[in-house]
């Protein structure tokens, strides 16, 4: 018995012997380790790259543009229209006789680049506003939350239209708009973390050390944001792609020649009386694809950089 | 409770005011008048026009008589493109519809959602909870502008049970796809925060010592549990409200009910910026006091909240 519970001690000690003169993890060594075992979100960064691969490399496949209008087709989609290897119109065409393949291809583009400038400005934005009202506090900070308790009670939606109406409905007012609205819950989470974080013993090292404000949030406050940043973040580009589709499917967003999948879903939704269910199904697909596949990635990545908070 | 009622009208009013003030210098700053077409008109007819809807007046005089005009007889003010229309003849046309199949949908979405939220909390780790979990994440994609078509394909296009559009005063045939569609993703997400705030209700102490009295499920549930657990469902209830009234948009384009939102999205097509702003504005009411409703039922429910 003794011998036995000597060895485990023996082995124990040796384990962690080389445990500490093996590499040491950093948090975002460990974040990738824990992030790649996650099966979810790895399949999600497959699908996820397929689809970017798919949106870029389509024109080298097709022969067809995506303004392009195929005049042998047209009026008789429902039966040559459809997708079809013979044809090369590999999705189908859409109702005007344009190739769907193509323009799948660049609606995917810009509904990955309004998802991504969304998120990035409310990064910008969000993280210094909040960052700025969690590290001063006090009056500033109400003030400060005040303002965006007030934009958030706004129905965000009609004055984003309401802005694309007055301005033009243009991809940069579309930006500008959806960049508008994005940051506010960013910014609440910002702060709040902020508020934890500046009572730390380092931030009064840096103020002990004669650092400015300005140094202080931007070296010592946001760097340790960045975990929660990135998550919120990623969670964030799917919800800017469902705001930009929405309004597409109002034909108040991006504009033609361009197309987005939310247009696409809407030019496919007005035809499934007419049974052209393709033109409705294959940019749903890649919509449900890629959301699915954002979605996965945020919470593969929250449980990656924030474990305490499951 | 009274000064906290207070304290959020207070807050309330302001916001208002604000949303009203943004709209309306938005739409003043606009490039180009109303008025403004291909075809110009004569100076003397231009200048004709604007006398009568009052917009060769300077800009604060405008803007308070728009105000004014709200608030003392709740007077949205003329429609810029039909003459024979005011912008209260818009709402007061579509806003009935609007709020019928919007109500429908808002007890749909609560009612669904908290009773599959409870049953998946209830029979944690079964198979139902496994479906309601399901279900919760796949809604997440199924945003109302998907659910519609999709619900036509089904019900109208292959099993010819509902018709795939219209309104006819409300019949439930014609009510049912648009409440459908504009509820499923909301009750997806009530029914998500319903299931984990009841485990963790029915993991805290109270729980432990309700059981251990000897009380029977349903009396723990219902008298117990049942109320903590609501609480973060109805501090949800704001943004679901202001979401449903924006997808009522596509509810209107999509199925052609006659509601606000074609008209909201026709004016916005048009440039008919007082409907456009009339229309943001009584949204922006709505919206403003059913999150103050919220936020005092909050603090009754709970009286911990104080701020």
């Amino acid at each position: 018995m003794m011998v036995i519970g000597s060895k485990k001690i023996t082995q124990m000690a040796q384990n962690m012997a080389n445990y500490e003169q093996g590499k040491s993890h950093s948090l975002w060594v460990d974040a990738r380790r824990r992030f790649f075992k996650n099966k979810a979100a790895l399949i999600s960064l497959i699908v996820l790259t397929l689809i970017v691969i798919f949106s870029f490399g389509a024109p080298y496949v097709t022969p067809w543009s995506n303004e392009e209008i195929d005049w042998s087709i047209l009026g008789s989609i429902n039966e040559k229209g459809m997708p079809s290897i013979a044809s090369k119109h590999y999705f189908g065409t859409d109702d005007l006789g344009r190739d769907l393949f193509a323009r799948v291809a660049q609606g995917t583009q810009i509904s990955l680049m309004v998802g991504f400038v969304g998120a990035f400005i409310a990064v910008i934005v969000g993280t210094l506003y909040g960052a700025v009202a969690g590290y001063f506090g006090g009056r500033i900070d109400s003030v400060m939350m005040r303002i965006v308790d007030i934009l958030m009670s706004i129905p965000y939606m009609f004055v984003l239209i309401l802005l694309l109406v007055v301005f033009g409905r243009s991809i940069i007012m579309l930006f500008v708009g959806l960049g508008l609205i994005s940051w506010l819950d960013m910014s609440r989470i910002v702060r709040g973390q902020t508020m934890v974080i500046k009572n730390k013993e380092f931030i009064e090292a840096a103020i002990a050390g004669g650092s400015n404000h300005l140094t202080i949030i931007t070296r010592h406050i946001i760097p340790n944001l960045l975990g929660i940043v990135i998550v919120y973040a990623s969670l964030l580009v799917p919800l800017m792609i469902l705001t930009e589709s929405f309004i597409s499917f109002l034909g108040l967003g991006v504009q033609e020649p361009n197309t987005s999948w939310g247009a696409l879903i809407s030019d496919g939704a007005k035809t499934v009386l007419y049974e052209r269910l393709w033109q409705l199904f294959i940019p749903l697909a890649f919509f449900v694809a890629g959301l699915f596949s954002f979605f996965f990635i945020g919470d593969g990545l929250r449980d990656a950089l924030d474990p305490k908070d499951r | 409770m009274f000064k906290f009622i207070l304290k959020r009208i207070g807050i309330a009013i302001p916001t208002l005011l604000i949303l009203i003030i943004f709209s309306f210098t938005l739409m003043h700053s606009a490039p180009g008048g109303p008025f403004t077409s291909e075809r110009k008109l004569p100076e003397q007819v231009l200048a004709n026009i604007e006398a009568k809807y009052g917009l060769d007046q300077p800009y604060y005089k405008q803007l308070t008589n728009y105000v004014v005009g709200i608030v003392t007889k709740g007077d949205f003010g003329p429609s810029f493109r039909y003459k024979d229309r005011s912008v209260n003849d818009v709402i007061a046309q579509g806003f009935p519809v609007t709020l019928k199949y919007g109500i429908w949908s808002f007890i749909v979405a609560v009612s669904v959602g908290v009773s599959l939220g409870i049953v998946a909390a209830i029979n944690h780790n079964s198979v139902f909870d496994y479906l309601a979990v399901g279900f919760t994440i796949g809604a997440q994609v199924l945003p109302n502008f998907v659910m519609a078509p999709i619900l036509v394909i089904i019900f109208t296009l292959w099993l010819g049970w509902l018709p795939g559009g219209g309104w006819n005063g409300g019949q439930w045939q014609y009510l049912i796809m648009p409440v459908i569609a504009l509820s499923t993703s909301y009750m997806a997400s009530i029914a998500r925060i319903m299931r984990s705030s009841m485990l963790e209700v029915l993991n805290s102490n109270f729980i432990r010592t309700a059981k251990a009295k000897g009380l029977s499920n349903r009396q723990i549930i219902f008298k117990h549990a049942l109320k903590p657990a609501l609480l973060p469902v109805i501090s949800y209830l704001g943004p679901t409200f202001v979401l449903m009234i924006t997808g009522s948009v596509v509810i209107d384009i999509y199925f052609s009910t006659g509601g606000i939102g074609r008209e909201f999205v026709n004016a916005a097509l048009n440039r008919d910026y007082s409907v456009i702003m009339g229309i943001t504005i009584l949204m922006g009411i709505l919206t403003i006091t059913f999150n103050m409703v919220v936020d005092i039922l909050y603090a009754w429910i709970d009286p911990k909240i104080r701020y």
